[in-house]
């Protein structure tokens, strides 16, 4: 077996399809597209939460769930191959590999859930594509890159998903639901904070690759804040989980940027819908000439 | 009640545990740390292929396993300095080098047609010989100075028995086909020709001297 695995050649069943984030984004059935109005058209409203009282409840929180559990799944594989693709002592200490191999057991628990969650919730596996982005991140050739990316920019993401979704099993009465995020939510503080420890750890003494390590998690972070689907606005379908995000180790200044980076890649997003929409006036109102 | 200063026997009637054991600490910490440099590859190897199983319930499995697998390597880690090894490390060591080509070639299959091979290196070959050598050394070391190992083994082999059932049902649900069961049986035979002249994953000996 290789040391380093292409992420296109994560092995899959036949139920499964993969694309891009882009295509991903684009699905109409998901319900992290800020550009789709949950109210139709004519009832704009400014909050975009994933409650039970959107129009379209279901059938985003059932494509969340799905997102969920293939991200479960590359999240498994990625903490495997962190066991696997550093030599122990010279490359990852002994206690790293532990730890990731604790993850595997969290991650394939977490798919077992997602699995029966979405089974709960009415969808089938495969209902919806996957895009491998999370498995990309676990790429890096350096385990701390890979820490900072995946344990705390991913898992963080993650905290910030189960926190809404157990929200919205509260505001739907869906005691179940709500019960499996809440030890979702248990274990990915737990990784959270393992990535945040373990980065502290090993940069101790080596700024500069501390340094590249936050850059590479920034960079995580702007890519899963794309369109703006978590940050602290209700015009978010995720909101930024702030109290747990420190519970997992990051620190009242780490959640700020996070918070900002989210808010401008929301205001991004609404700029862009508003010149397509503005582009879209005009060529109507020319055809109406 | 009975009087408490009346002396009683320091070992109760049913307490027949005795003091001999067929190994020595330095005997004792040179298999531990065999163990656990065994139960590191194969915690390793598990977690690599999580990524290249297309079956969905094998990849969970394995996953759940692996963990398994590193604890039992962090319990042998902690065990080895009260055995004498302040230095873990250096008895972090495969028992000969033909165990080293049998963790070799049972980590050579990746591609994803290959889960049957993956799956019987591990729970057809590895695993019965962990079965067998955490056995023997249960059956055979003090039961009064190694307490703190028998313990571990305890725990260890009931994780060994669950883990080798799992992966012997896997196996039995994947394998469809006369050919399949030849592909199975000649990756067994492969590997444990390798494993017979490692000798078990303590060396010649594992299982003591007949």
């Amino acid at each position: 077996m290789r040391k380093f695995f292409p992420v296109e050649d994560l092995a899959r069943d036949s139920r499964f399809s993969k694309i891009t984030i882009a295509d991903r984004m684009a699905d109409q059935r998901t319900a992290l597209n800020v550009n789709v109005d949950a109210d139709g058209p004519s009832k704009r409203t400014n909050n975009m939460r994933l409650t039970p009282s959107r129009r379209d409840a279901s059938d985003g929180a059932r494509g969340l769930m799905h997102g969920i559990f293939v991200g479960e799944i590359q999240a498994l594989e990625g903490a495997g191959r962190t066991c696997w693709d550093f030599e122990t002592g010279t490359e990852a200490p002994f206690a790293l590999k532990l730890d990731m191999a604790r993850q595997c057991w969290d991650e394939a628990r977490h798919v077992e859930i997602s699995v029966k969650l979405s089974d709960w919730m009415g969808s089938e596996i495969g209902q919806y594509a996957e895009n491998t982005v999370l498995f990309e991140a676990a790429c890096s050739s350096d385990p701390v890159l890979r820490l900072a990316g995946v344990n705390r920019a991913l898992e963080g993401l993650a905290i910030d998903v189960f926190t809404t979704m157990k929200e919205f099993g509260d505001l739907a009465g869906d005691q179940y639901l709500e019960f499996c995020e809440d030890w979702m939510l248990a274990d990915e503080v737990t990784h959270v904070k393992m990535g945040s420890d373990w980065l502290r750890k090993i940069t101790e003494n080596d700024p500069e690759r501390r340094k590249k390590a936050l850059e590479f998690q920034n960079v995580v972070d702007k890519l899963f804040s794309y369109g703006g689907t978590r940050s602290d606005s209700q015009e978010s379908p995720i909101g930024l989980a702030r109290r747990f995000r420190e519970l997992a180790g990051f620190t009242d200044d780490e959640v700020e940027v996070i918070a900002e980076v989210s808010m401008q890649a929301l205001n991004e997003r609404k700029v862009a819908v508003g010149q397509i929409r503005e582009a879209k006036r005009l060529a109507d109102q020319s055809a109406h000439k | 009640m009975a009087d408490p200063y009346k002396p009683r026997a320091p070992f109760a009637p049913w307490d027949r545990r005795t003091l001999p054991g067929i190994f020595d600490v330095e005997e004792s910490a040179r298999r531990v740390g065999n163990y656990k440099w065994t139960e590191m590859k194969l915690f390793e190897a598990l977690g690599g292929w999580v990524a290249t199983v297309p079956e969905l319930d094998v990849k969970m499995r394995l996953g759940t396993h692996c963990y398994k697998h590193a604890w039992h390597a962090e319990l042998w880690h902690k065990r080895l300095p009260e055995l004498r090894e302040m230095n873990p490390e250096r008895l972090t060591a495969p028992a000969n080098d033909a165990m080293v080509r049998f963790i070799e070639a049972m980590t050579e299959p990746e591609a994803p047609e290959l889960t049957i091979e993956k799956l019987v290196g591990v729970y057809r070959v590895l695993i019965p010989r962990f079965i067998a050598a955490y056995t023997y050394h249960l059956n055979g070391t003090s039961e009064i100075t190694d307490a703190p190992t028998i313990r571990s083994l305890k725990f260890i082999l009931q994780d060994e028995f669950e883990d080798w059932r799992d992966g012997e049902m896997i196996l039995q649900s994947l394998i469809e086909t006369p050919e399949e069961a030849a592909r199975a049986a000649a990756h067994m035979q492969k590997l444990e020709a390798i494993m017979i002249e490692a000798g078990g994953i303590a060396g010649i000996g594992t299982l003591g001297a007949l």
